[in-house]
């Protein structure tokens, strides 16, 4: 058994280039943990040895750590429902290996909690052949003391899809960071967030889209409600190659502060080798409207619940777009659930 | 019955009202001229209870209470209405839900059993009806993209759903044509009851045609200038404002 003490050193800290908003070794030092295990019974000695995209993007590392680590495994090539719960004062290296074959469809959902402190070093592997279209949510419901840090590579081959869609509504820390390769003509990679975050949460999501075929297709849409003292971290790229003409990317954050304490950092970036190519990225931060606001509440509706109603407006322009009609109702639940007990003042 | 003693309000340091008078019965529509930049809508917006405004000294009595302490729901709730001069627009937020919610709370506030959705259509249908609505304006997110004539008819419609025992109309004229007017008229005076009262608030002597008044005063540089029958509107159409610009006035 690995002792957390062991390989804080392997970390990564603030001074690399894409970790320089969110201060994991700092968190983790606070806790003592032990290694423990899910129980999953995947084989991990078949698990590439190597993550992928490692000469490229260096900040590999957490990817590293949960290889040199993982004791649970999962292999997946159809719908599954996945809980990943962690116990008090354990850290985990899970590693989940999904492989959508040609043609295929496939909806995974992950169901991510945990109960006091702990760390959850998530790696989820995913391939998807020709044509493959998989929709992978996560509900990410951690405890206040909780990390959860996951590294998702995706490979696109021709016409494949990958719809992401993770509603984080309580972590102590949280990375998510999302590595994907559109390699084949007529790719697409749709990844949507909604962030609700509270007391001293902080969140962050680090997003790569490589272009790296013609006619391919990306979308990253991230909204954040942050109550409290909390930090929201949104960094998104899409990486164009020379070959990958005709390309679609785009990239949006929009973070609602609803106390003056809160804080949301934005670095959208595009790099584009190619010269037909649509690319846009976007990121705005700002308050509620007092006019809409004050409009509600002459026509008797509390504030707490004209704060909720605008609240629930910002998200319903992203909630709205979640194709799968078994998630949409659970995470608008989940979202006035959240408000009920957070949007007041 | 709407008492409003002395009431100095500013903005930013600046004095906007500058001491009014004003004592509105139950039953009666009290109409309020004046030029731009009078401090019309100020005062409309201190009495539905905005944060912007500071009042410096004075009060306002609503039932024999001051309602300087409440907050904007709380008057919704004891029975004040406000139509707004520019209505607000709230992408995201269907006219249905939002006027669901503010008639529900208000009659929980009240103490009155809250409409469920069949109550609550039945109606929302009937009002429409009435205003010569139609159902769909009621789909769309509140005031986005409507028309300023649209905009205008879905205040009255508020007025007439949350039926307030005083209601202030704030230009409610402006940017209707006649078939609009009339029916926003027709919406008030429909409305008309022996406790409820309303303060109108125009620019134009047009819209008191069809709502006819009891009493008009002229605002001007924060305070009531002149008070008289509606001859007084019919005056004003034919002099202006002029005489009332001056210091000397
Ligand atoms: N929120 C505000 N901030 C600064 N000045 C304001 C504000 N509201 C009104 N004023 C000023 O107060 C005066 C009266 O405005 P208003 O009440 O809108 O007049 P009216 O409705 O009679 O045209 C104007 O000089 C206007 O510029
Ligand atoms: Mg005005």
């Amino acid at each position: 058994m690995t002792a957390l003490a062991d390989i804080l050193d392997r970390i990564p800290t603030r001074k690399s280039e894409r970790w320089k908003f969110t201060n994991l070794p700092a968190r983790l030092k606070k806790l003592t943990l032990e290694q423990g295990t899910l129980g999953w019974s995947g084989n991990v000695d078949i698990l590439n040895k190597t993550a992928p995209g490692a000469d490229k993007y260096a900040d590999t590392a957490l990817w590293d750590l949960n290889l040199q680590n993982t004791k649970d495994c999962r292999f997946i090539d159809g719908d599954a429902a996945i809980d990943v719960h962690a116990q008090a004062g354990k850290w985990y290296s899970p590693y989940l290996r999904v492989n959508i074959k040609k043609g295929q469809q496939a909806t995974v959902i992950e169901k991510q909690s945990g109960d006091k402190s702990y760390w959850k070093n998530q790696v989820v592997d995913i391939v998807l052949e020709e044509g493959a279209i998989l929709n992978h949510i996560r509900f990410q419901d951690e405890a206040t003391d909780g990390i959860f840090t996951n590294f998702t590579h995706v490979t696109c081959a021709k016409d494949a899809r990958y719809n992401a869609f993770t509603l984080t509504r309580g972590d102590g820390l949280s990375r998510n960071q999302i590595h994907v390769e559109l390699q084949g003509p007529g790719a697409d990679a749709t990844i949507y967030g909604v962030n609700l975050l509270f007391g001293k949460q902080h969140a962050d999501t680090t997003i790569t889209v490589e272009h790296q075929a013609p006619n391919c297709t990306s979308n990253q849409f991230i909204r954040s409600v942050l109550a409290g003292e909390s930090r929201g971290v949104f960094q998104g790229k899409v990486h164009v190659h020379r070959i990958a003409q005709k390309t679609d990317g785009y990239q949006l954050s929009n973070a609602l502060l609803l106390s003056p304490l809160a804080e949301m950092d934005t670095k959208p970036e595009l790099e584009i080798y190619a010269d037909d190519v649509k690319c846009s990225h976007g990121a705005t931060t700002g308050q509620l409207d007092e006019e809409p606001l004050f409009y509600m509440q002459s026509r008797g509706i509390p504030r707490p619940q004209a704060r909720m109603l605008l609240i629930q407006a910002f998200l319903a322009e992203l909630v709205d777009k979640i194709g799968d009609q078994t998630v949409k109702p659970e995470a608008e639940q989940a979202i006035e659930e959240w408000l009920h007990d957070h949007a007041g003042a | 019955m709407i008492e409003i003693k002395n009431l100095h309000a500013s903005v930013d340091g600046t004095e906007i009202l500058k001491g009014i008078d004003l004592v509105i019965e139950p039953g009666t529509v009290h109409a309020i001229m004046g030029p731009n930049g009078s401090g019309k809508s100020t005062l409309a917006y201190v009495l539905a209870g905005r944060e912007d405004y500071e009042i410096t000294d004075g009060d306002i009595l609503f039932g024999g209470k001051s309602i300087l302490e409440l907050a904007p729901e709380e008057r919704a709730a004891a029975g004040l209405f406000l139509a707004f001069q520019y209505p607000v627009e709230i992408p995201g937020v269907q006219m249905t839900t939002f006027l669901k919610t503010a008639l529900n709370a208000i009659r929980k506030k009240r103490g009155e059993e809250e409409l469920d959705a069949i109550g609550f259509l039945k109606l929302m249908k009937s009002t429409c009806d009435k205003l010569g609505i139609g159902e769909d304006m009621m789909k769309r997110p509140v005031n986005v993209g409507f028309s300023g004539g649209e905009k205008k008819r879905n205040e009255a419609l508020q007025m007439a759903m949350l039926a307030p025992s005083f209601a202030v109309l704030d230009e409610t004229d402006s940017g209707l044509d006649i078939d609009a007017l009339k029916v926003v008229a027709n919406g008030v005076n429909a409305m008309r009851a022996p406790e409820r009262s309303f303060l109108v608030i125009t620019h134009y002597q047009r819209l008191l045609d069809y709502i006819e008044p009891d009493t008009v005063h002229v605002l001007a540089r924060g305070k009531i200038m002149k008070t008289g029958g509606p001859e007084l509107a019919k005056e004003l159409e034919e002099k202006g404002y002029a005489e009332f610009l001056s210091e000397a006035a």
